[in-house]
């Protein structure tokens, strides 16, 4: 067996350029409410490209100088942006039954990325190196310890959260992501409920 | 388009459409908001409590906590896992504490890691403190029990003026030299770093021992002035009017709904929620009545509005 011709034709199959990069889209597809994703993934990049900044001139950076201050603040409104308009794509996909006709992987992944993003945020808010990451470390330590998660995630240990927040769970937020849209596009929009007078499938 | 949504969207209408346009503009219009978010009202940035501030600001509170962190009956003391062997205040749901799983994987002794560890820094600059240390070791546990109860007595009483502190006389042994060397510490901003370096690296990766000297107290009146207590929406909040984590509502409002308010394993029985909630979520599609929920209430109508006015009959 070919593992590679296997890989290659498991991709012809399923992931057409065509899918990755249509050109046409069904006519119901007619609605802001369909904007919501694309502005979370868009918010994503704006929060990657402003985290990577930051990075390159480390913690202390944010504090004393104002471009440092500026590109924090670009970094905590960019995730602002992301959580909001990530509610609002999980709300309306909600309420169109997006998960209908065998989408639940793509239901079930969007879901996980959340996850991987709150704990991404959470770890952001705690290496912030003010107050409030250090008020929320000492706080949030009781009831990760009371779940037992606190044995080995230690909210109080800056560089094990810093490492966390800007490696492990962004990565797990891309990769999520990115199977996510993956099976968005070869899967296509999910249709309209039937109209009425419409025979029920 | 690949086999699956050509089988899928067979028959329906096409439109024409050109998706990495839309992605740009849609970048675009992020980058604006965001920037113009961050120029317009910038981002939460009040200082951390820090020891040097404090001991001189707030002496009687600097001693107090070093006073209660002493006598071996602070809350660290019995915290149980993941820094102490007790099992008492292991918070538990029907039966078991997730907490005792792993048990003590960051063993801190509060007394010793979080008092003498620094005074004895502060002792191979200060001859008081050697010696006060020196009478402290070689005191039985109820003599040392009764200096600080004594001494924590009189700082109930004492008064602060002017960045001093004037506690009233009393037998504390060596306790109120010890107290003084480590109000010294702190005046001298060296706390912190008391407290975190030296044990494998000179330099620090871990700042627990130093975040958990003032969480009692001194951080929770700090937290309450900025309304950041559990109680108080905790973790959703921010300091001054710029928003915290809301997506975390879900989460904090069981803190404030008894009898959670009190309860002193709240946060094991919020956790566990969580994960509930979280399967409810994840599992929506199969879950009988959230799957069928989008159909009964028309908002997928308003929606694709424009299929249902060409479709409806």
């Amino acid at each position: 067996m070919n593992l590679t011709e296997k890989t290659q034709g498991y991709v012809k199959d399923k992931l057409t350029l065509d899918d990755i990069l249509p050109t046409k889209l069904p006519v119901y597809l007619n609605s802001m409410a369909y904007m919501f994703g694309v502005l979370t993934l868009c918010s994503l990049a704006m929060i990657i490209a402003s985290g990577m900044v930051m990075a390159f001139f480390g913690p202390n950076w944010y504090h004393v100088r104002s471009s440092g201050k500026f590109f924090n603040s670009l970094h905590f409104w960019s995730v602002q942006l992301f959580f909001a308009f990530m509610m609002l794509h999980l709300a309306t996909k909600y309420f169109i039954g997006a998960f209908r006709d065998g989408r639940w992987k793509t239901w079930m992944i969007g879901a996980l990325t959340l996850g991987a993003a709150i704990f991404s945020g959470f770890t952001g808010y705690l290496s912030a190196s003010n107050w409030s990451a250090q008020w929320h470390a000492v706080e949030a330590k009781d009831a990760m310890n009371a779940m037992g998660i606190g044995g080995f995630f230690f909210t109080t240990n800056y560089s094990q959260m810093l490492t966390l927040h800007v490696a492990v769970l962004p990565a797990f937020v891309i990769v999520l992501a990115t199977i996510h849209i993956l099976l968005i596009r070869h899967e296509g929009p999910v249709k309209p409920y039937p109209a009425k007078g419409e025979a029920k499938k | 388009m690949s086999r699956k949504s050509d089988e899928y969207l067979r028959g329906v209408p096409m439109k024409s459409y050109d998706l990495v346009r839309e992605g740009l503009i849609a970048l675009a219009f992020v980058a604006a908001l965001a920037i113009a978010l961050a120029i317009a009202f910038k981002s939460p940035d009040a200082p951390t409590v820090r020891g040097e501030d404090v001991a001189k600001n707030h002496p009687l509170d600097y001693l107090k906590t070093a006073a209660d962190l002493l006598s071996g009956e602070s809350a660290l003391e019995s915290y149980g896992p993941p820094y102490t062997k007790d099992k008492e205040n292991i918070q538990r749901i029907f039966g078991p504490g997730p907490a005792a799983i792993l048990g003590v994987t960051l063993p801190i002794d509060a007394e010793k890691d979080l008092v003498i560890a620094p005074l004895e820094r502060v002792a191979v600059l200060n001859k008081d403190v050697a010696a006060a240390l020196a009478v402290w070791k070689a005191a039985s546990d109820d003599k040392q029990k009764a200096w600080t109860k004594a001494y924590s007595d009189a700082l109930d009483k004492a008064e602060e003026a002017k960045g001093l502190v004037k506690v009233p006389a009393g037998d504390f042994g060596p306790v109120a030299v010890m107290m003084t060397g480590m109000l010294d510490l702190g005046r001298a901003g060296l706390l912190e770093g008391a407290l975190t370096s030296g044990e494998t690296l000179p330099y620090t990766l871990d700042n627990t021992k130093a975040m958990l000297f003032f969480q009692e107290d001194v951080d929770q009146s700090v937290a309450d002035g900025y309304d950041m207590k559990g109680t108080q929406w905790g973790i959703t909040h921010e300091v001054g009017n710029l928003p915290g984590p809301w997506w975390l509502w879900p989460y904090a409002i069981w803190y404030q709904i008894p009898p959670l308010t009190t309860a002193p394993n709240a946060d094991v029985i919020v956790g566990s929620l969580m994960i509930l909630l979280f399967l409810l979520l994840f599992f929506a599609p199969f879950v009988p009545v959230l799957k069928h929920l989008p159909k009964w209430i028309p908002i997928y109508r308003i929606i694709w509005r424009d299929w249902y006015k060409a479709h409806d009959r």
